[in-house]
C-alpha cells in the first residue's frame, strides 16, 4: 500500500471559502458531497460517463468523479447549490420545472449545469447544439426532449 | 469507486516538472486533464506512488499556428482544439478527432497529450479487480496467455485513441523533454506497436508539444470513427485520411491511417498518385487486427476499419473540392 498523507485543501465553491483537510487521492465529487455536504452533486457511474457529478470549474462543465480536489485550488467552483439565489430557483431551473423535465431529479443537477453553461456560452443555441452539449448527460426516465424543449424555451426567451 | 493511495506532486513549471519525474521515473503518473487516469486507477489497473499534476502549467497550452509548422502545447485541452477556426481550415481531421473523442463534458477536461498517450483498451484487462480476480492472468498484466486470442503469445490490446491516426495522417511530430535533453520523434514512432508496453518513452520523459507541419498545395483531410455511443466511447474502428492535388487536380498525395485496429496506428500506404480508394481500402481491412476484445465484434470491427477508409478519403476529397 502506498503512503499518503492528508493535506490542507482550500477551495472556492459557489463563491464561499472552504478549509478542508483531505488526502489527496479524495476526488472533487466526494469532497463536495462527504465534506462540505453539498449533496446536490450526484455520484452515478463514477467513471465519467453519465454526466450526473458535473460541475462547473471556472464557468466550465466538468467531470467532478474525475477531478481531484487537490487540483481545483485556485478555481471558482459552482454546484448546482450555488445557481438559484436562496429560495428563488435559477431561470434554467423553473423552465426544467414548468417543461416537466424532472422525473426522478437524478440527472438534473448535471442537466442544469450543463445547460446554464451552453446558455452562458451561446445565448440562443440550435436544437442540434443543445443536444450536443447534453449528451454526456444520461437520463433514464424524464426523457430528453422535455429538457431540450425547456433550454429551447431559454434560447427562445433570451434568459 | 475509491482512489488508491498516493502522493500529490505539483509542479509550478516544466522544469520542475522534469526533476520530478527524473527523481520518481517508473513510481510516479502524469496527470493532465485525468480523464483516462483516474479511471485506470479507480480500477487498480494502476496505483503509482505519485501522481503529478500538470495541468496547470500554463506554458504548455495553446494553438500556436505558424506559416510552416504549428505548435500544439500536449496539455491543450481537446474542446480548444476542437472549436479552433484555424485548426477546422488547415487540419480538419485533428479538428474532427478531437471533436469526436467524447461529450462537450469530457473534451473540456482531457488533453491532447494525454489522448495520445492513452494505454492500450482491451475487455479482459480493462475491468475492476472482481472480475479480473476471475480471469487467468494475461500479458498484460505480467502473465502468459491472452484472454482474447487463445494460445496466443502475445498482447492483442487496442490502441484507441481518436487523436494520434489525425496527427499521424499530417506527419505531426511531438517533443519530449527531460532533465537536461530534448528530442523531437514522429508521433508514428511513439508507438511500439506492444500492446504490454505501448510506447517508447522513457519514464523520466514529458511530452510537452505537437508539431504539424503545414502541407503544401491544395488538400484537405478527414476522421471517421465507429461507436456505440456517440457522446462518450471510444473507436471501434476509425480512420483518418489526408489528401492532396496538385494543380491538374489530380491526386498528388494521400495517406490514410486507421485506428482502433491494433495496438498503434497504423499507416497504410498512400504512395500511390491515384486515389485508389478500393484499394486502400482492401489494404486497411488486410492491416487491420479485428479481435474479439471490445464491445463490438471484431470481425465486424475490421470491415468497419476499411468502410472508415473509403468514407475518410471521400470526405477529404470532397474537402478539397469545396475549398476549390
Amino acid at each position: 500500500m502506498n503512503e499518503m498523507k492528508k493535506t490542507a485543501i482550500t477551495l472556492s465553491v459557489n463563491n464561499e471559502t472552504y478549509d478542508i483537510v483531505a488526502f489527496p487521492n479524495r476526488t472533487l465529487l466526494e469532497v463536495l458531497r462527504d465534506d462540505l455536504h453539498l449533496t446536490g452533486t450526484k455520484e452515478s457511474c463514477g467513471e465519467g460517463v453519465c454526466g450526473s457529478c458535473t460541475v462547473l470549474i471556472d464557468g466550465t462543465p466538468v467531470r467532478s468523479c474525475l477531478t481531484l480536489a487537490v487540483a481545483v485550488q485556485g478555481k471558482e467552483i459552482t454546484t448546482i447549490e450555488g445557481l438559484s439565489m436562496g429560495e428563488k430557483l435559477h431561470p434554467v431551473q423553473e423552465a426544467f420545472v414548468n417543461h416537466h423535465a424532472i422525473q426522478c431529479g437524478f440527472c438534473s443537477p448535471g442537466m442544469i449545469l450543463t445547460s446554464y453553461a451552453l446558455l452562458a456560452e451561446n445565448p440562443n443555441p440550435t436544437e442540434k447544439e443543445i443536444r450536443r452539449a447534453i449528451s454526456g448527460n444520461v437520463c433514464r426516465c424524464t426523457g430528453y426532449a422535455k429538457i431540450v424543449e425547456a433550454v429551447k424555451s431559454l434560447a427562445e426567451e433570451g434568459k | 469507486m475509491r482512489l488508491p493511495p498516493f502522493q500529490y506532486l505539483e509542479p509550478t513549471n516544466v522544469e520542475e516538472a522534469l526533476s520530478m519525474i527524473g527523481i520518481h521515473k517508473e513510481t510516479v503518473k502524469i496527470m493532465a486533464g485525468g480523464t483516462d487516469l483516474m479511471n485506470r486507477m479507480k480500477l487498480r489497473l494502476i496505483e503509482p506512488a505519485f501522481v503529478m499534476n500538470i495541468g496547470k502549467l500554463r506554458n504548455m497550452d495553446g494553438i500556436d499556428i505558424g506559416d510552416t509548422e504549428t505548435v500544439i502545447g500536449a496539455n491543450t485541452r481537446l474542446k480548444d482544439i476542437a472549436v479552433a477556426p484555424l485548426v477546422n481550415k488547415r487540419f480538419r481531421a485533428i479538428a474532427e478527432a478531437a471533436f469526436q473523442v467524447a461529450s462537450p463534458t469530457i473534451i473540456n477536461m482531457a488533453t491532447i497529450g494525454g489522448n495520445v498517450l492513452q494505454n492500450t483498451r482491451c475487455m479482459y484487462y480493462d475491468q475492476s479487480g472482481i472480475v479480473l480476480n476471475g480471469l487467468e492472468r494475461c500479458h498484460k498484466r505480467g502473465g502468459t496467455v491472452c484472454l482474447a486470442v487463445k494460445g496466443s503469445k502475445r498482447c492483442f490490446s487496442v490502441y484507441q485513441g481518436d487523436m494520434a491516426p489525425a496527427l499521424i495522417a499530417f506527419d505531426a511530430r511531438c517533443v519530449l523533454e527531460k532533465k537536461g535533453s530534448i528530442r523531437t520523434v514522429s508521433i508514428a514512432e511513439l508507438f511500439t506497436s506492444n500492446g504490454v508496453a505501448p510506447f517508447a518513452i522513457g519514464a523520466d520523459e514529458l511530452l510537452t508539444k505537437i508539431l504539424i507541419p503545414r502541407p503544401e498545395g491544395i488538400y484537405s483531410s478527414a476522421y471517421r470513427k465507429l461507436r456505440l455511443r456517440g457522446s462518450v466511447d471510444y473507436p471501434l474502428a476509425s480512420a483518418a485520411a489526408f489528401v492532396s492535388v496538385a494543380n491538374n487536380r489530380k491526386v498528388s498525395a494521400f495517406r490514410v491511417v486507421i485506428g482502433a485496429a491494433g495496438a498503434a496506428p497504423k499507416v497504410i500506404d498512400g504512395t500511390s498518385r491515384e486515389a485508389d480508394v478500393e484499394g486502400i481500402a482492401r489494404k486497411a481491412y488486410d492491416h487491420a487486427e479485428g479481435v474479439d476484445n471490445l464491445k463490438m465484434p471484431g470481425a465486424y470491427r475490421r470491415k468497419m476499419v476499411s468502410v472508415l477508409a473509403k468514407r475518410a478519403i471521400q470526405a477529404a476529397m470532397d474537402g478539397i473540392k469545396e475549398g476549390m
